[in-house]
C-alpha cells in the first residue's frame, strides 16, 4: 500500500464522533428498554459498626416501590468473585463511610430516590480507623509481594557519606477518577442469562467478575459496552453497583437500570489514596546521583489491600548505584482505593521530579542538565537494555518549543504587575505493554468494493480505539477506512485485554493487525494465481471474486519483549503565573514531549496527552478529596466541592511527540500514551511555581493558602 | 427530593396568598439552588409556587431613573441580564464582576436576583442529612466546628454555626449600599438596607436573613455611586472559575486626586453575610491612596477575625485581597473576573 494511503500515523477524526456530537452513541444507561424498573442505592451513615436495625417498612409502602433490598433480604452471592470494595449486601456489617447498605426499586427513578429516604437504620457503633495522620505513624509493610522493599547498593549509608544530601517529604490527598459517565447499568434477565449494559474498561474482566459473584458461568453473563464516558481507572475493576443492578433485576423480574450520583460515586467506586512520601537524594557535588531512598506511606480499605506503586518512576529514571524503594501501609474504615489515572507514576513523579529540582537548586544546576548527566544507559532496576528511550530528547526538543532560555534562574525575579512568573520541567514514564487478545476479520465483496468487520472484545473510554482499530484494518487489508466497521465493547465478542495500564492501543491494534497478516496469509494461499509483490487482502478478494472470508487470531507479545524494558517516556514543560497578593495560579502554557513508539493517530492521541495534562493541572492545583478523620465521611461530596479544572484553568496546550520507532515491545511498535499524560505533571507546575515565588510546596493541591 | 406539588403564581400577591396557605410551600424562582438542597433532602417543601411567570414589569425587569435615582433589579430578573445590562456595566461594575465572579454561565442564566439573595449556604455539613447542623436541623450541633472547616468563617460566628453566606452579588451589592424590597402579604412594601438583610448566626442559625415567610423580594434598588470608575471585585478561589470564594472583596474608593474621601469595602467568604469592612473604610477616609495605608487599613480589619482550626490562612488572605482590590480600583484597571 502506498504511503499515502495509508491511514495509520494520519490526524483521522473519530469514526463515531457524530454519533457523540449528535447523542447517538448509545452509553450504558441510554438503551431504551422495554418495562424498566429504577433502582437507587442507599449507603452507611458511619463507617464502624454493624447495623442493628433496618427499618424499610415506609420506603416499601411508599408510591410506585416494588422491592427494597438489603442484607436482610438479598440473595446470597460469591463475596470473592472478583468484585473491589465489598459492600454487595451480605452482611449487616459496616467496613466503610458510605457502603452501599440497601437498594430501592421503584417504578421511576424519582420515586426509588424518595423511598430511599424514608429508610431508618439504626447501627451499633465500633471505633473506626479514620484519621490516615494518626494511623500513618503506625503504619505496616504491604502483604503485597511486587511492591516489596527494592534495595540496590547500600543507600542510607551511602547517603550519608554524599556531598550534597537532600531530604524531603511529598504528601498527595485522595482524589477521585470523577469521569463524566458516573457508574450506571442497565440489567435485563433473559431466562438464566444476564444482560448487563455497562460502562467498563475490561469487558471480559467484568464478565467473569459478574459472573462469579453471581455463582453464574460466564457465558451466562453478557456486557455491552460499547461507548464509555471515561473511567480513568474506575472502571477498570467492578464494582458492587454493577452486581446489585442485576439482583435487583432479578429481585422484580424486571430489566433495571442503577446510576450512581455524583455524590454516591466519592464512596462507591474506588479512589486514589493519600500518600506521604520521603525522598532522599544524595549527589556529587557535579550532580552525579549516589543514592534515593525513596519510602512511600500510604492507606488502604480495612479488608482489602491496593497501594498505587509510587515508587515506580523511582526505579528506571536516573542512574544511581545505591536505592531503596519501600512502602508501607495504613489499613482504614475507608473505600478500597484503586488504579486512578498513571497510578503511582503521577504521584511519585511529584515527589521525585520535585526533589530533582530542589537538587538542582542546590548545586547551581540546570534541571534539565542534572537529570541529563543522571541519564542511565539500561534500566537500573533489572539491568535489561531499554527497548528505546527518548528522554533526553524530550528534554532537548521540548527545552527548545517551550523557550526554557527564556527561564529566570533566580526563583521570585520575574514580575509582570502582580505576578509572578516562573517555569518548570519534570519528566515522566509509564510502561509499555502488549497483552493477550484475539480478534476475528469478517470481509464481504460488494461489487468492487471490499468490506470490513472488525470485531474484538475491546473497550473504548472515550479515547479513540474505535478508529485506531480501524485506521489499523483498512492499511493492513487494502481498504478505504470507511469500508470498516468497528465491533468492540461486548464479551460475545473475541476476548481482549483492557484498556488498563496503557496497554489497549498496543493490545487491540497488534490483535487486529495480525488478524490482517493471517487473512491475507490465508487467501493468498487459496490463490493459485502469482504474485511477484505481496497483494493485499483486497486484491486477493477482488481477483480472486471471494464473496465472503472471516479468520480470527489470538495475538500475543513477542516473546523478546521480555528481554527488555520497555518504557515511554516524557517531559513536561510548564509556565505559571502566580498572583504575588492573592495566591491565585494560573498555568499560562503548558508542552508535553513524549516519546511512546509508533503514534497510530496524531490527533486523538494528541487529545489523550492533554487531558492527562489536563488531570496533572488539577492535581497539582485543585482536586483534593477530604476526609472527615472523626468519621470517615468526605466534607468534599460534590462537583462544587471537588476541584477539577474548570476553562479558565488551563492555559495554552501543546504536546508533541518525538519520531521513534520500537518494534521490541510489540510488532506495530506502539508504547501506549493513556498513563503517562499525566505523569510528570504535577511536578512540572509545582517545580514552576517554585521558580516563580520561591516557595517550595510540598503538599498538593498548590491552593492559594499555601502561597500567602 | 420528596414528592411536591407545582403551583404557578399570576402575581406577586396571590404568590403570597398561596404562600400563606400552605405552611410548607416555598417560592420557586431560577430553582438553582433549591432544586439542588430538595434533591439532597435537605429542603422539604411539599409546595413550590413558581414565581418567574409574572410578567409584572418590575418583577422581573430592569429600571432606571426617577424613583429609584440609580438602579432597581427586579426580583425574578437573570443574574446574566443584570451583569450585562450596558448601564450597569457602565456605572456599577462591582456588580457587574461579582455576579459574573460566581456560578457559571449556565446556573446565572436560570438564577434570578432575588434567588441570589437567599441562597444558602455552601457548609458541606449543612448538605449531608447525616451530619449535625444547626442550621440545618436546630439543636443538633454544628459538624463544623471542630471539623473540616477551611471554607468557614472568620468574622461574627457563633458556637452554633460558623457557616459563611456565598453569594459573590450580595458582596457587591454591600459596598454598594443596595436595599432590599419587599412586599408584605397585606401588600405593604418595606425596604431592607442589605446590611440588615442578612444575619449573623447567633442562636438561630436557620435562619439566614431577616426576610419574613410571608414577604417576597420585589427588587433590589441600588443608589447611584462615586466610585465607578475606581472599583474592583477580587475573588480568591481554588479553581479560576466555577467555585466558592476563599474570600472576596468588593472595593470603591471615592477619590479627589490622590486622596480618599471615602471607601467602600466589603468581604464575602468570612462570615455568615456580606462583611462590611467599617474600620478599613473608616481608617482610609481623608487618607492618601498608597500601598502603606491600604495594608494598615486592611491589617486593622483583620484584627477582630477569629479563625477557626482550618482557615487561618484566611486572615493574611483577607488582608492581601482587600490591598489588592484596593490598588486594582485605585488603577481603575479591570479587576479579574
Amino acid at each position: 500500500m502506498e504511503e499515502k494511503n495509508k491511514s495509520i500515523g494520519k490526524a483521522v477524526n473519530r469514526i463515531d464522533g457524530i454519533l457523540k456530537i449528535t447523542g447517538k452513541a448509545t452509553y450504558a444507561t441510554d438503551y431504551p428498554i422495554k418495562n424498566m424498573a429504577f433502582a437507587v442505592i442507599f449507603k452507611s451513615t458511619i463507617a464502624s459498626g454493624t447495623i442493628v436495625n433496618l427499618d424499610t417498612t415506609s420506603a416499601e409502602q411508599a408510591n410506585g416501590v416494588l422491592a427494597v433490598i438489603t442484607h436482610k433480604n438479598a440473595p446470597r452471592l460469591n463475596e470473592k468473585g472478583g468484585i473491589r470494595g465489598g459492600a454487595l449486601l451480605q452482611s449487616p456489617e459496616i467496613l466503610f463511610y458510605g457502603q452501599h447498605i440497601g437498594v430501592v426499586v421503584a417504578e421511576t427513578f424519582e420515586q426509588a430516590r424518595h423511598a430511599a429516604h424514608l429508610i431508618k437504620v439504626d447501627y451499633q457503633k465500633k471505633e473506626g480507623k479514620t484519621d490516615f495522620e494518626k494511623l500513618a505513624t503506625s503504619a505496616g509493610a504491604p502483604r503485597g509481594k511486587e511492591l516489596a522493599d527494592l534495595i540496590r547498593g547500600d543507600a542510607l549509608g551511602m547517603l550519608d557519606t554524599s556531598a550534597v544530601k537532600l531530604e524531603e517529604v511529598y504528601e498527595t490527598p485522595i482524589e477521585h477518577h470523577h469521569p463524566m459517565e458516573p457508574h450506571s447499568t442497565i440489567a435485563v434477565w433473559e431466562g438464566d442469562k444476564v444482560v448487563l449494559y455497562n460502562g467498563s474498561q475490561i469487558i471480559n474482566g467484568a464478565q467473569a467478575a459478574a459472573a462469579e459473584t453471581l455463582n453464574l458461568k460466564p457465558e451466562q453473563v453478557r456486557i455491552v459496552s460499547p461507548f464509555i464516558g471515561g473511567g480513568f481507572g474506575s472502571k477498570g475493576g467492578q464494582w458492587a453497583n454493577l452486581i446489585l443492578t442485576a439482583v435487583a433485576a432479578k429481585v422484580v423480574s424486571r430489566p433495571v437500570k442503577l446510576a450512581l450520583t455524583r455524590q454516591q460515586m466519592f464512596n462507591s467506586v474506588g479512589l486514589r489514596q493519600q500518600n506521604i512520601q520521603r525522598i532522599s537524594l544524595g549527589a556529587s557535588k557535579d550532580g552525579k546521583l549516589i543514592s534515593l531512598v525513596h519510602e512511600t506511606t500510604t492507606q488502604t480499605a480495612i479488608d482489602s489491600e491496593f497501594l498505587e506503586p509510587c515508587g515506580d518512576c523511582s526505579k528506571v529514571m536516573y542512574e544511581v548505584p545505591n536505592a531503596l524503594i519501600s512502602y508501607k501501609v495504613a489499613p482504614m474504615h475507608m473505600m478500597l482505593p484503586t488504579y486512578t489515572r498513571g497510578p503511582g507514576k503521577s504521584t511519585g513523579s511529584f515527589a521525585l521530579e520535585s526533589a530533582m529540582d530542589e537538587l538542582a537548586y542546590k548545586l547551581q544546576m540546570d534541571p534539565i542538565e542534572l537529570r541529563i548527566k543522571n541519564e542511565p544507559q539500561k534500566d537500573p532496576s533489572n539491568g535489561k537494555p531499554w527497548s528505546s528511550r527518548k528522554t533526553v530528547e524530550c528534554l532537548r526538543e521540548g527545552a527548545k518549543a517551550f523557550g526554557w532560555a527564556n527561564r529566570k534562574v533566580v526563583p521570585g525575579s520575574n514580575r509582570v504587575g502582580d505576578d509572578l512568573i516562573g517555569y518548570g520541567v519534570a519528566c515522566g514514564t509509564y510502561p509499555a505493554r502488549q497483552r493477550d487478545s484475539s480478534a476475528v476479520i469478517k470481509l464481504t465483496k460488494s461489487g468492487e468494493n471490499v468490506f470490513a468487520i472488525v470485531e474484538i472484545a475491546a473497550s473504548d473510554l472515550g479515547t479513540g480505539t474505535n478508529t485506531i482499530l480501524a485506521q489499523t484494518a483498512a492499511d493492513g487489508l487494502g481498504i478505504p477506512l470507511v469500508h470498516v466497521t468497528v465491533k468492540l465493547g461486548d464479551s460475545d465478542l473475541p476476548p481482549a485485554a483492557g484498556s488498563v495500564g496503557s496497554v489497549g492501543a498496543a493490545s487491540f491494534a497488534n490483535a487486529v493487525n495480525d488478524a490482517c497478516t493471517k487473512i491475507t496469509d490465508e487467501l493468498l494461499a487459496r490463490s493459485a494465481k502469482q504474485f511477484f509483490i505481496r497483494p493485499t487482502a483486497y486484491q486477493l478478494i477482488v481477483s480472486e471474486n471471494i464473496k465472503n472470508y472471516q479468520t480470527r487470531v489470538d495475538a500475543k507479545a513477542p516473546k523478546e519483549a521480555e528481554q527488555y524494558s520497555a518504557h515511554s517516556f516524557n517531559a513536561n514543560f510548564a509556565e505559571v503565573r502566580v498572583n504575588a497578593l492573592t495566591g491565585m495560579v494560573k498555568v499560562t502554557r503548558f508542552l508535553a514531549v513524549t516519546g511512546a513508539g509508533k503514534i497510530l493517530n496524531p490527533k486523538t492521541a494528541r487529545s489523550q496527552i492533554i487531558g492527562g495534562n489536563v488531570w496533572g493541572i488539577g492535581m497539582a492545583l485543585s482536586e483534593e478529596s477530604v476526609m472527615d478523620p472523626r468519621w470517615g465521611n468526605f466534607a468534599t461530596r460534590s462537583f462544587g466541592d471537588y476541584h477539577v479544572p474548570a476553562n479558565l484553568d488551563v492555559g495554552k496546550l501543546d504536546a508533541i511527540f518525538i519520531n521513534e520507532e520500537d518494534k521490541i515491545p510489540n510488532k506495530m511498535g506502539v508504547k501506549g500514551i493513556g498513563e503517562v499524560g499525566i505523569v510528570g505533571v504535577a511536578a512540572a507546575i509545582a517545580n514552576a511555581i517554585f521558580n516563580a515565588t520561591g516557595k517550595r510546596i510540598r503538599k498538593l493541591p498548590i491552593t492559594p493558602d499555601k502561597l500567602i | 427530593m420528596r414528592p411536591f406539588k407545582y403551583t404557578g403564581a399570576n402575581s406577586p400577591s396571590d404568590a403570597l396568598k398561596l404562600l400563606i396557605k400552605n405552611p410548607n410551600a416555598r417560592f420557586l424562582a431560577g430553582g438553582t439552588n433549591l432544586i439542588d438542597l430538595m434533591k439532597e433532602d435537605v429542603e422539604r417543601p411539599d409546595e413550590l409556587i413558581d414565581l418567574t411567570r409574572l410578567d409584572s414589569t418590575s418583577f422581573s425587569k430592569i429600571s432606571f431613573g426617577v424613583n429609584t435615582a440609580g438602579v432597581s433589579l427586579g426580583a425574578t430578573g437573570k443574574n446574566t441580564d443584570a451583569a450585562h445590562h450596558p448601564e450597569i456595566r457602565q456605572n456599577f461594575p462591582i456588580l457587574t464582576k461579582a455576579i459574573l465572579a460566581g456560578a457559571s454561565a449556565q446556573i446565572r442564566n436560570m438564577a434570578t436576583n432575588g434567588g441570589n439573595l437567599l441562597q444558602r449556604t455552601r457548609c458541606s455539613y449543612f448538605y449531608d442529612t447525616a451530619m449535625a447542623c444547626n442550621k440545618r436541623s436546630p439543636g443538633s450541633g454544628c459538624a463544623a466546628m471542630e471539623g473540616i472547616n477551611r471554607m468557614h468563617a472568620i468574622f461574627g460566628w457563633s458556637e452554633n454555626c460558623v457557616a459563611v453566606y456565598p453569594s459573590d452579588m450580595a458582596v457587591a451589592l454591600s459596598a454598594l449600599d443596595a436595599r432590599i424590597k419587599v412586599m408584605q402579604a397585606d401588600g405593604n412594601v418595606r425596604s431592607i438596607p442589605i446590611h440588615d438583610f442578612h444575619r449573623l448566626p447567633g442562636d438561630h442559625p436557620e435562619k439566614d436573613n431577616n426576610l419574613n415567610r410571608t414577604e417576597l423580594i420585589t427588587s433590589i434598588e441600588i443608589p447611584t455611586n462615586k466610585f465607578a470608575a475606581h472599583s474592583a471585585y477580587v475573588k480568591v478561589r481554588d479553581r479560576n472559575s466555577y467555585a466558592f470564594a476563599l474570600v472576596s472583596v468588593a472595593a470603591g474608593l471615592v477619590l479627589e486626586g490622590n486622596k480618599i474621601l471615602s471607601a467602600h469595602i466589603a468581604m464575602g467568604g468570612v462570615a455568615h453575610k456580606p462583611w462590611r469592612a467599617l474600620k478599613a473604610e473608616a481608617l482610609l477616609k481623608g487618607k492618601i491612596a498608597s500601598t502603606a495605608n491600604f495594608t494598615a487599613a486592611a491589617q486593622a480589619e483583620m484584627t477582630e477575625a477569629k479563625p477557626l482550626s482550618h482557615n487561618k490562612f484566611k486572615v493574611a488572605l483577607g488582608r492581601n485581597t482587600i490591598v489588592s482590590a484596593l490598588e486594582i480600583a485605585l488603577r481603575g484597571a479591570e479587576s479579574p473576573i
